[in-house]
């Protein structure tokens, strides 16, 4: 299967490490050494020797990936400089919902039952549909294990965060089963103990999973994952006002494996989940009710997948599915459905000894907006054993999602209108007869045709070099082509002076630039890793304004205005052009321990317009560069038991005013049992 | 008599043109160009955060360099982040004064150095549907931050443009919307709707540049 010998043949100069096998790229079982595409993998060990907790954890020690925080307090994934909405998460294959100002809050996951996570950069909706545009990360769990076994831990840190997790695992011939449990609590923390609110609150949250496994016969399985995550947290919106918020999740996810025959193999899965979230805030002096939301979104998806082996080297996979959203909100005048049948179909082939291929394309029926056709087309070619180039070129969309489309929201204090692109005309004509409307800005007409999907393009060429299992490294070439990138407007002016505003399709934008990856095995107790990447992320508009001489800035907020040029545009905000890991872990045998000091440094970024030309240009506040150092010491001792003790960011670098996700110096102990 | 007198002003009047237009090609001084700094102009309104809003405009007049109490010898006027012309009808906001001249206004980009002409061509006047200088965040003057800094900025750039109640012309820089036009404004501590701003009012009427 695939050109694997040559692989094998690298490997076993060194016999400790074995192949990969990746599955997200292509939906099979697939050798990661010959994948045309810019993937990485992050192993269960990388985690245990990160001491890694929740998935922003881990994720944030990864070149070219960063988790950037949002004003809803969700702390979504940047990936080739795309945002959080542009990345598509997955655990065991399946879509994570819950993104609730579009960013996907990837803190929900705990790190404790992961096996590995998958990372496929660049546009992947030639598989996956809508939100891949930036690329895909797969978290998959531990599946039931051979034996039956125990395992515990606990751990203690700064800010009496406690993070303890349980499995009992099963498994013998036919049948297995895994249980998982996962608390996690915090007393929060405060970044500014001058005001009145914590920046992060209290909180406890428990995850539990239960996976079940069945071979009726070694051409048939059948497998059930179920579920369950549930968080509360002090919601406090002033020193008077005062509630709670919570989260509840299920997901279950069925799937029936049928081997046919060594060339046809069918897999049906039928997957379920509930997103939910509930909020209130209550007057603490005089115990009156004062606000209260909610957010119940659901999808159902059943799938059928084919995958066909003509011979060793060529394969054909296809699928075709359905897939039924709901939403119901606060802010919602109507109860959204999203009802989308697609069908996909790859072909891997190598062509020779030499070259690998992937093309594939998918297309998206959808209810609501346009139907997308989604291709991509990969290529590997091996120079030699040591060398080897791959490109990729594919289409990627994100689907205009429910706030959007039927949003319809009223600032009660301010007294500002939002709404969704499909209710726009409605809800425009309820203002106008209640003599809300002074002008209208756009006609009426202009909210006739669908929103369509912001969509891109986007093109990766690489270069690996592997000289020996002690020094390789590899370099990705990336461009994200971005159009239609949904943007807010202002629609009409309203009699109380304030706006209505609703999204419309508009910019043009592009992300690109490379990244570095490289491993190094000085001796034999010493590895060393470490990335780069270079991001320039523009809007096209803006950069033609600066060009032509349109914008404008001052030094001094109350200095005269000058004009800019093109070289002052820095770019979209929140994106920084340098990003830097460096990890150096070290074996101390005799000591059966490993210590490991982890370095992630991200340069200057901004977070808005601060001198009222609406660009980030030069001229601008940005937030300072940083780095966070951490170390940690991961102990064994009577072969079943295990010591992790470790400081996250040791010179206890914070940011008040800008970064909220970062708490400053952590210390933290735990303890791991396996009987 | 009345023969007489009609000869006497036409003589007056071929004189005076006479007289005019030779002053042009005798390099007879013009009245200087002036250039002026308002700060702390205060244009406090009542109402608006989703109420209507109210209050007495505080007028402007480019000829004295100050501002005025006079029904009809002003050229702009300020309220909040409105800004009108004295030309043109009222959008019929309360307490909002009738237009009784025939100023008008647009917005030009550039500095204040490179506006250097007027465009005839571009002067709007208010209208019951608008003002000349358009309102709102990015539409007009200024831009609104929101959330978290809720500030309001001038927008560097962007010249404002006047033809004045009695056809004459100045150009404006907005630079602060705070009072004593701090480096580093901060609207919860700031008080707001303080103009601070730039000017050049060409004096002599027929003068299109500055």
């Amino acid at each position: 299967m695939y050109s694997f010998s040559q692989g094998i043949q690298v490997d076993s100069i060194n016999p400790v490490k074995l192949e990969q096998v990746f599955v997200t790229a292509t939906r099979t079982n697939r050798f990661i050494s010959t994948l045309p595409l810019p993937v990485h993998i992050i192993s269960k060990r990388d985690i245990e020797q990160a001491n890694s907790v929740r998935l922003n954890d881990i994720l944030n020690e990864q070149t070219g990936l960063i988790t950037v925080n949002d004003y809803g307090g969700g702390e979504g994934i940047q990936m080739q400089g795309l945002d959080s909405q542009y990345t598509l998460i997955l655990v065991d294959g399946m879509p994570l919902v819950g993104r609730l100002a579009g960013t996907l809050d990837i803190k929900r996951l705990t790190t404790a039952n992961i096996k590995k996570i998958e990372v496929v950069k660049g546009a992947s909706s030639s598989l996956y549909g809508s939100d891949a545009m930036g690329g895909v990360i797969n978290i998959i769990t531990e599946n039931p294990e051979k034996g039956f076994n125990v395992k515990l831990n606990y751990r203690l840190e700064t800010f009496s965060t406690e993070d303890m997790s349980a499995v009992l695992n099963y498994k013998k011939a036919k049948f297995g089963w895994r249980a998982f449990l996962n608390k996690y609590s915090s007393n929060g923390f405060d970044l500014n103990p001058k005001t009145e609110l914590k920046t992060v609150d209290p909180f406890v949250n428990y995850t539990f999973n239960l996976k079940t496994e069945y071979a009726f016969s070694k051409q048939s399985n059948f497998y059930l994952s179920l579920k369950y995550f549930n968080q509360n947290q002090d919601y406090n919106a002033s020193a008077i006002l005062r509630g709670e918020s919570s989260i509840n999740e299920w997901s279950s996810n069925l799937k029936f494996t049928r081997e046919f025959n060594v060339k046809l193999s069918a897999y049906f899965e039928f997957y379920a989940t509930v997103f939910k979230t509930d909020n209130y805030l209550i007057n603490s002096e005089n115990g009156t009710f004062f606000d209260s939301n909610y957010f119940d979104q659901q999808l159902i998806r059943p799938e059928l997948r084919v995958q066909y082996k003509f011979n060793e080297v060529n394969e054909l996979i296809g699928g075709i599915g359905y897939s039924h959203e709901s939403l119901d909100r606060t802010n919602f005048s109507v109860q959204p459905e999203f009802n989308a049948p697609y069908v996909y179909l790859q072909y891997d082939s190598n062509l020779t000894n030499d070259i690998n291929m992937i093309i594939g394309a998918r297309f998206d029926s959808h209810n609501k907006y346009r139907s997308q056709f989604s291709p991509k087309a990969a290529v590997r070619y091996s120079l030699n054993k040591k060398w080897s180039l791959k490109g990729s070129v594919g289409y990627g969309f994100k689907a205009p999602d429910f706030r959007q489309l039927f949003f319809d929201f009223t600032n009660s204090t301010v007294g500002y209108t939002v709404l969704g692109f499909n209710v726009a005309n409605s809800a425009l004509a309820q203002l106008q007869s209640q003599g809300e409307i002074a002008t209208l800005i756009i006609s009426p007409s202009d909210l006739k045709n669908t929103l369509s999907p912001e969509n891109s393009i986007s093109t990766n060429i690489g270069v690996d070099y592997k000289l020996s299992p002690k020094l390789n490294f590899k370099v990705n070439f990336f461009r994200n082509n971005i159009n239609d990138l949904i943007d807010t407007r202002v629609i009409a002016n309203k009699t109380n002076g304030q706006n209505v505003f609703s999204y419309y399709n508009v910019n043009k934008v592009y992300t690109s630039g490379f990244e570095i990856d490289g491993k190094w095995k000085p001796l034999n107790q010493l590895k060393i890793t470490g990335g780069y990447q270079l991001l320039f992320a523009k809007d096209k508009e803006a950069e033609a304004a600066f060009e032509k001489g349109d914008v404008y800035a001052r030094k001094d907020p109350v200095s005269p205005a000058f004009q800019l040029k093109k070289e002052d545009y820095f770019g979209l905000f929140n994106r920084s052009r340098h990003m830097v890991n460096l990890k150096l872990y070290y074996m101390l045998p005799k000591w059966k321990a490993f210590a490991n000091v982890r370095l992630t440094y991200r340069s200057k970024y901004g977070l808005l317009d601060s001198n009222g030309n609406n660009y980030l240009d030069v001229y601008d506040d940005f937030v300072e560069a940083y780095s966070i150092l951490d170390f940690s010491i991961n102990k064994t001792f009577y072969t079943n038991y295990s010591l992790n003790i470790g400081i996250d960011n040791l010179f206890n670098f914070t940011d008040p005013q800008n970064i909220s996700n970062i708490p400053g110096r952590i210390i933290y102990a735990k303890l791991n049992i396996n009987l | 008599m009345k023969t007489m007198k009609t000869i006497q002003f036409i003589i007056l009047i071929a004189l005076f043109t006479g007289f005019s237009s030779c002053s042009n090609d005798d390099d007879e001084p013009l009245v200087a160009v002036e250039s002026q700094t308002i700060t702390n102009l205060q244009a406090q309104q009542a109402g608006g955060q989703g109420q209507p809003i109210s209050g007495a405009f505080a007028k402007f007049d480019f000829l004295t360099g100050q501002t005025t109490e006079s029904d009809s010898d002003w050229d702009i006027a300020f309220r909040g982040t409105s800004i009108i012309v004295n030309g043109g009808t009222s959008l019929g906001t309360i307490d909002e004064p009738e237009r009784t001249g025939e100023g008008a206004a647009y917005i030009a980009s550039g500095t204040m150095a490179s506006v250097m002409e007027v465009t005839q061509d571009l002067f709007v006047q208010d209208s019951d549907t608008g003002y000349a200088i358009t309102t709102g965040s990015g539409n007009g003057w200024y831009s609104y931050s929101g959330a978290p800094t809720y500030l309001i900025t001038p927008i560097p750039g962007k010249i404002l443009v006047f033809k004045t109640r009695d056809g004459r012309y100045a150009k404006v820089e907005i630079l602060s919307y705070y009072e004593n036009a701090p480096s580093e404004p901060n609207a919860f501590t700031d008080t707001s709707r303080v103009y601070t701003f730039n000017y050049v009012y060409q004096p002599n009427f027929g003068i299109t540049t500055f």
